[in-house]
């Protein structure tokens, strides 16, 4: 019996539940689809180029739909208190017709049962269905061919996504249970609709407030336009940015909260405008129900910021990735080494001796490189399949056919304190500010790195460019890091500034710096911040320590790419890196072989996309299912207003406008005020990839905009059309007779 | 059906009359109606063998059954009957909120049971006004605005609605509650409101469905000579559908309605109005007596 009413109830009350059970059945498929990823990356076949990839993709989503799961539930609960709140005269009635609270409760749960269980069915087939086909886009954002396709169901992802859709549906059990058994009859019965959602305010104070709203969110921007992230995490910057975070949260809930009284004030100072068809009703419709959900609208506003900061941001950090990847990757193969500095030698070496005999007694001590390495030689100091009895070196040069080896200086001398040459200098020269991401206390961050010219020579021509002349006193300039970097140095260059390097005035002999002839090493950003070239003797006289060396491979004719890749990538243990007199001088740093670092950038490309679709969507479907079920209920709430509006001669076609114009406003408004947070906060995240590489949103922007229209979209046209609907019953309802 | 003789004069004429409304001399009266009525208003309604069915084949609801008068210019008329009588479906029917299974609906000469539904909207604009049991005032708008809102539909200009709403309020005796919401007023000065918003706009007919069954004695009172005052000083035709002898009372004629048909009718003449109380009384008592429903 209780079944029966709480299926009839359910089919009745259909038009409620249906954004219910769709936004459900949304959530269940795309968690569903998502969740399958690691199996997706095993078919697309992305495991053989690059292991790994599919476990972590597939804990980081399954953190994040934990994480999804717990916003939906919270939205998921908003909406079903607006669907319980218009039905609590009907619990009121059970009551009295004699039913016990608890069976009142079960009709309840099990409603909830019915369309929770509906949207589990339905989610799972559609879920399943998605994401067969989302093993091709996988395959295309990893850029990888899929080798068997095969019909597959993953029980983890099927695991995870009933755990979810439990969890929402048991809080949302809670929230509706709490309704019944708190209620008094009385107040059941006396819900009555209209009066309730009259909550009128002033006009003047909502303008106000509105208008204060509308400063503290501005000051807010001016604030994080100022200070930027608080990216050092630093005391005061971090409170700072937690001020200009309240700032512009108190904001936005003040805007929404004043905007219907600004929007009636505004309006109705032009008379002719207000005074006219439908515009009155509209507007004080529209300021009626403002005044209930502005809470609500605020949070959307802010989710919805959110959403497209996360996905607008992490995409041009991929696209960032793609555009400089080619040019991150100039040689088959590299491989860095980093040399001990005086002050971490005697550390060390104090360390090893407390340490263990065994080690010590190899006679081998830490010391500081007086000269350069010779890193291809040194390689052959690595084991290749160590602890096997098939042991034996790795013989780089054995596949290398031409390579270079450059050595980077710090620009501090031995001894002193002080870097010869900072980027803060370099900026003061040019009077421009240090690049928002670089400001940093400490001024030997800032030092550049210091190369010899006839090191550089050899680079170049090693990567077949013309070679450079620094005569007596001159310098150049490298970095391949973002324009906010690089854009300095060019300054530097095209003015001719003259750079005292301990007391040697050197003059500029380049125009600009030449980003290609800058990469030392394969990766997918810029990893050169900054060196200046100086003349060989110069290197010398100030006395400078040894940093860096890098060793620029690539492989030798009858060595294909695969063979070349399959050497240098098999496992082996590093050797010790050794000066002539048998000290340890520095330890191995990052090696990239090209094809890996293409990999990594499409498989970086390829999780961030994920990430971001499958956060905006979720995201952008629980706003937009909040927003319709609000509007809807709000539109058969007035179904007495729209009926009389009929019979006062007004067609159904301007109703309808009418209550399009209000869902404009419902849906846009938090949209706009979200997208004009995430272009401020854009700015700032922008400001700060931008150090890595040219930031463009250009192309990230429109399939944010795709996720958005579909979604955001779809919700915004379901409504007006279900809102037709109601409409049109409302006003075909027959009077009693 | 042969028989009934549409005159095809056009509704123009009427849809359009000046403001405040001047009584009509009798000798203004056109020439056709003068011919039908001799001596009396042109006809402003004219219901015509009516009928009304609900349901499907199986259970088939009569609501209506061969129901016809009229009504004249400037005539206060009330319609009785028990609850399920069909009075309110009869009503609906008038109001073009429903459509008649047979038979015509004829206002201002016009059938609107054959205008297209599209031009239905703005026959209902311009021709009638709408007072209900519960007011039925948008909740969210103040009395100058639900006041306003038929004007505003049909687009007349601001100024014009604004003068309009306070003339029509000041002879209602409901210029004090002009910016209330509704739920700031009592049920009385609600309904009144109404009354008001219902005729400002000068319909040719203002359709008054149980306008006093939500109020109390007193407020009914008000009501119902706010009624009078309209009909009286504006000449407006009120049609008013009641269960209440006391309300019918205040009309000039009264159509009794049982099962869909018409019972009897009354005409209240030179009679005070306490008189006419009396007869109808009497009217609903033998409607009683036969063992229908009693009122």
């Amino acid at each position: 019996m209780l079944c029966k009413i709480a299926w009839s109830n359910v089919r009745r009350a259909g038009r409620d539940y249906l954004v219910y059970l769709v936004t459900l059945t949304l959530a269940v498929t795309v968690f569903y689809a998502f969740n399958t990823i690691s199996v997706q990356v095993d078919i697309a076949g992305v495991a053989e180029q690059n292991p790994g990839m599919g476990d972590l993709l597939g804990n980081i989503i399954a953190g994040l739909t934990v994480f999804l799961g717990f916003v939906m539930g919270f939205l998921m609960v908003y909406a079903n208190n607006f669907i319980m709140r218009r039905r609590k005269k009907e619990f009121g009635l059970y009551q009295i017709l004699g039913m016990g609270r608890g069976q009142v409760a079960r009709i309840m749960a099990l409603e909830t049962l019915i369309v929770s269980g509906g949207a589990l069915v339905l989610g799972l087939a559609l879920g399943v269905g998605l994401s067969q086909l989302m093993v091709f886009f996988t395959a295309s954002l990893f850029k990888t061919q899929i080798a068997d396709f095969h019909f597959f169901f993953s029980p983890t992802a099927l695991a995870i996504t009933v755990g979810c859709l439990a969890a929402i549906f048991a809080v949302t059990l809670v929230f509706n249970l709490r309704v019944v058994a708190r209620a008094k009859v009385i107040d059941l019965m006396g819900a009555e609709r209209r009066g309730e959602a009259i909550k009128l305010r002033n006009p003047w104070l909502s303008a106000v407030v509105f208008v204060v709203g509308a400063v503290a969110v501005g000051v807010a921007y001016a604030r994080l336009l100022r200070d930027g992230l608080p990216w050092d995490g630093g005391d005061a910057a971090m409170g700072a940015f937690c001020v200009t975070t309240l700032t512009v949260v108190v904001g936005t809930l003040l805007l929404f909260f004043g905007l219907s009284g600004f929007l009636l004030k505004a309006l109705q100072a032009v008379r002719g405008l207000y005074w006219r068809g439908l515009n009155m009703v509209t507007l004080r419709q529209l300021s009626a129900k403002v005044n209930t959900v502005s809470f609500s609208m605020a949070v959307i506003s802010m989710i919805l910021f959110l959403a497209i900061t996360s996905v607008t941001a992490g995409m041009s950090l991929a696209s960032v990735m793609n555009e400089s990847v080619e040019r991150g990757t100039p040689v088959d193969f590299t491989r860095c080494l980093i040399y001990f500095s005086d002050k971490t030698v005697p550390e060390m070496n104090d360390e090893a001796g407390a340490g263990d005999a065994a080690d010590a007694g190899s006679g081998r001590a830490y010391a500081a490189a007086t000269e350069p390495v010779d890193m291809l030689a040194t390689s052959a100091a690595d084991t290749v399949e160590y602890d096997t009895a098939n042991a034996r070196p790795f013989d780089l040069a054995s596949i290398t056919g031409a390579s270079v080896q450059v050595t980077v200086y710090d620009s501090t001398p031995r001894g002193a304190e002080v870097p010869l040459v900072t980027l803060r200098d370099l900026c003061d020269a040019v009077g421009r500010e240090l690049p928002n991401g670089v400001e940093s206390d400490d001024v030997a961050d800032l030092g550049l790195m210091v190369m010899r010219e006839s090191d550089y020579n050899r680079y170049l021509a090693f990567r077949g460019m013309p070679e450079i002349d620094l005569g007596e006193n001159g310098y150049t300039l490298l970095s391949d890091m973002g324009e906010s970097i690089t854009g300095i140095y060019n300054d530097v260059l095209a003015r001719g500034v003259e750079v005292d390097f301990g007391g040697h005035v050197l003059k500029p002999v380049a125009e600009r710096v030449n980003e290609d002839a800058s990469v030392f090493q394969n990766a997918m950003m810029g990893m050169n911040s900054g060196t200046i070239v100086v003349p060989d003797a110069l290197v010398e006289e100030e006395n400078l320590p040894l940093y860096y060396g890098y060793l620029l491979v690539n492989y030798k004719d009858g060595v294909s790419v695969e063979e070349g890749d399959a050497y240098v990538s098999a496992p082996r243990a590093y050797g010790d890196v050794t000066d002539a007199s048998g000290n340890i001088v520095g330890g191995w740093g990052a090696e990239a072989t090209r094809t890996t670092t293409y990999a990594s950038t499409d498989s970086m490309n390829g999780l961030i996309s994920y990430l971001a679709i499958y956060i905006g969507f979720v995201l952008v479907v629980a706003c937009a299912a909040i927003l319709t079920i609000q509007q809807l209920s709000g539109v058969s709430d007035a179904g007495p207003n729209y009926r009389v509006l009929s019979e006062l001669g007004t067609s159904e076609r301007e109703i309808a406008h009418s209550a399009l114009a209000q869902q404009t406003v419902f849906f846009v408004f938090p949209l706009v005020v979200g997208i004009a947070h995430a272009v401020v906060a854009l700015k700032v995240v922008i400001d700060l990839v931008a150090l890595f590489g040219g930031m463009s949103i250009g192309g990230t922007v429109g399939l944010t905009a795709a996720i958005f229209v579909v979604a955001y979209g779809g919700y915004f046209a379901v409504t007006y059309l279900m809102s037709r609907g109601i409409v049109h019953d409302a006003i075909r309802v027959r009077h009693a007779l | 059906m042969a028989s009934t003789q549409v005159p095809e004069k056009p509704a123009a004429q009427h849809l359009r009359r000046a403001y405040p409304k001047q009584p009509p001399a009798p000798a203004a009266a056109p020439a056709h109606a003068a011919a039908a009525y001799p001596g009396e208003a042109p006809r402003v309604l004219d219901v015509q063998h009516v009928e009304k069915v609900y349901g499907s084949r199986n259970a088939v609801t009569q609501a209506l059954a061969d129901v016809s008068f009229s009504v004249a210019e400037g005539e206060f008329m009330g319609i009785m009957g028990a609850s399920g009588s069909g009075k309110s479906t009869l009503l609906n029917c008038i109001s073009t909120i429903d459509t008649v299974t047979a038979g015509h609906v004829l206002v201002n000469g016009a059938d609107i049971t054959s205008i297209k539904p599209a031009k239905l909207t703005r026959f209902r604009r311009e021709q009638l006004g709408f007072i209900f049991q519960d007011s039925n005032l948008l909740d969210t708008l103040t009395a100058r605005e639900n006041i306003a809102l038929p004007l505003t539909i049909s687009r007349v200009p601001a100024r014009e609605t604004l003068s309009r709403v306070e003339e029509v309020a000041r002879r209602l005796g409901i210029l004090e509650v002009l910016d209330k919401y509704p739920y700031q007023m009592s049920g009385g000065q609600q309904q009144r409101v109404a009354a008001a918003r219902a005729m400002v706009t000068n319909p040719a007919i203002i359709m008054a469905d149980e306008p006093t069954g939500a109020l109390d004695s007193k407020n009914a009172r008000l009501l119902l000579e706010c009624l009078e005052t309209m009909n009286r000083t504006y000449r407006a035709t009120v049609l008013m559908v009641t269960h209440d002898a006391f309300a019918a009372s205040y009309t000039h004629r009264v159509i009794f309605l049982r099962d869909g048909r018409i019972f009897t009718e009354l005409n209240r003449g030179e009679s005070p109005r306490q008189e006419f109380f009396n007869r109808i009384m009497e009217v609903v008592a033998i409607m009683g007596g036969e063992g229908s429903d009693a009122l």
